[in-house]
């Protein structure tokens, strides 16, 4: 545990290095995040709410996901990169080591610009959406379990290049795909796409059940998404270390 | 001037585009998710509306999604980053030992690479909508909306190096990407037609040059046969392009005496 927070910190410290390029990239990202709402308020404007969302359930669902975001590939940046890392030979080093590999890897890099998702999610959250007591806590659990979700997915998709191979593309589409889909409510898809959302592209977990259970705590839902969350976390550590198994080194001077 | 290396330039892009196989398949792949989420999200805003929002039906705006997304998704995303990382490492101080224009050098092999980019994008994009939602609604209007595909990339990418020319005397330009990047997402009209937009901002977006890169391919995709689009996207190219030569021109004379 030590060398995990060792490590998180010095992570942290490079990030924060450079002050100048450390705010201009969480400016930037927070811009972005804007954007997206800009997005969906010219819609409401034209068209008034959708399936039930308004503006100020949009709000939640963004300040969930870029919390969740934040924490995900913020803070735990080599989460969407397993498998390129993996390819590159970038785990050989890691695995002379005395600390459980995955945390290492995941602890090891902060991603500047998510960290501005980081700190949007919790100020719309707290400026616009409402906060009770009780809503902030689910808020809070929602978005732990979100990011719990991202990050065993991102995981899992690393996992897949150790154990079948390729330059880690597939982290890179189910990367976007998951957050795509997660900036969308949950109540616009139907049919396949939604039994998508909840098996193959987890994005039900990761915005469309806490948003849910911030504006109408249900304890059925709850443990939905908790259950989720831990079932895909062990999957991901399970093909992880399954994958490790398979993995022969991506030594680089091999491949000359 | 000679044209043959600008024409090497835009085959060796368009080669590049497709040189990763896999990384070549999965952009229009990338596309295909972002129809599943806009097909979801417009079937129900347009059905919430009785069949018709700003002129558009379901069909229309799920072409006029495919044709604007196509254009936009063709150029990296991080270009003017490049461009400006490409300044200030020292990059472009040895192009300029070429007997070739600099700018126009890069602008052939980027569109030989975007175009093929979009190109492929757009193909399986139509193919995955015409399955899902029918063929586009008007047959003839498609005809416009290719090229101003065409045009769309050329306009953004003769733009970018407007943009990102800037890191000649700004260092931290390059991180205008994002800007831009945003810019066309908006007030372009990739996300969102400009027909969406409030009164005094729609005017607004109509005088900026963004509309060319993703609204106009998207707009005559859409079913409308409006020809004097693609005028407009005519002089706004022909507008960024001289401005992108100029400033790459002057810029690599600051370099020449000041030192890159």
């Amino acid at each position: 545990m030590r060398i995990v927070l060792a490590s998180m910190r010095t992570a942290f410290l490079e990030a924060w290095t450079n002050r100048r390029s450390f705010w201009l990239q969480v400016t930037m990202m927070m811009a972005n995040d804007l954007v997206w709402i800009a997005f969906w308020v010219l819609l409401f404007n034209k068209v008034g709410d959708v399936r039930g969302w308004d503006a100020r359930r949009i709000v939640l669902l963004y300040a969930v996901l870029t919390t969740a975001a934040g924490l995900a590939l913020g803070l735990l940046a080599n989460s969407r990169r397993i498998g390129r890392m993996a390819v590159e030979g970038e785990l050989d080093p890691v695995l002379t080591l005395p600390v459980r590999p995955l945390v290492y890897l995941l602890t090891k890099r902060v991603d500047t610009s998510l960290l501005g998702d980081l700190i949007f999610g919790p100020v719309l959250f707290f400026t616009l959406a409402g906060p009770t007591v009780e809503r902030t806590a689910i808020y809070i659990a929602g978005s732990l379990a979100s990011a719990a979700v991202l990050v065993a997915f991102l995981v899992l998709l690393g996992a897949l290049t150790l154990l079948i191979g390729g330059k880690g593309e597939q982290s890179d589409l189910g990367f976007q795909a998951v957050l795509i889909f997660s900036s969308y409510p949950l109540d616009i898809f139907g049919g396949a796409t939604k039994f998508m959302l909840y098996t193959a592209i987890p994005a039900a977990f990761v915005t469309g059940l806490p948003v849910r259970l911030v504006d109408e705590f249900h304890a059925g839902t709850f443990a939905l998404l908790l259950g989720g969350a831990a079932f895909i976390s062990l999957l991901a550590a399970m093909s992880f270390k399954l994958g490790l198994r398979r993995y022969s080194s991506g030594a680089l001077w091999t491949r000359a | 001037m000679r044209i043959t290396p600008y024409r090497s330039a835009f085959v060796t892009g368009a080669r590049t585009a497709s040189a990763e196989p896999i990384e070549f398949a999965l952009r229009p792949l990338f596309l295909v998710v972002i129809l599943m989420v806009y097909e979801s999200l417009w079937g129900v805003v347009i059905e919430g509306a009785g069949g018709i929002v700003a002129s558009y039906d379901y069909r229309a705006i799920i072409w006029y999604v495919v044709a604007a997304q196509a254009a936009v998704i063709g150029i990296i995303p991080r270009q003017i980053e490049e461009i400006g990382d490409d300044i200030g490492g020292g990059t472009i101080a040895v192009e300029m030992l070429r007997p070739v224009s600099v700018v126009l050098f890069r602008i052939a092999a980027g569109l030989g690479d975007a175009l093929v980019r979009s190109g492929s994008a757009f193909v399986i994009g139509a193919a995955f909508v015409t399955v899902t939602v029918g063929p586009p609604p008007s047959a003839t209007a498609v005809l416009l909306a290719l090229p101003a595909m065409a045009l769309a990339v050329i306009a953004n990418m003769v733009s970018q190096y407007a943009f990102g020319g800037a890191a000649f005397w700004i260092e931290d330009a390059k991180g205008a990407w994002f800007l831009y990047q945003k810019l066309i997402f908006i007030v372009g009209g990739m996300l969102i037609p400009l027909e969406f937009f409030p009164g005094a901002f729609e005017t607004l977006a109509h005088y900026l040059p963004f509309w060319t890169m993703a609204y106009v391919p998207g707009r005559l995709m859409a079913g409308h046969f409006e020809p004097w689009l693609i005028v407009i996207q005519l002089a706004w190219i022909a507008v960024l392009f001289p401005l992108a030569t100029l400033i790459f021109r002057s810029g690599e004379r600051r370099m020449q005496v000041v030192g890159g």
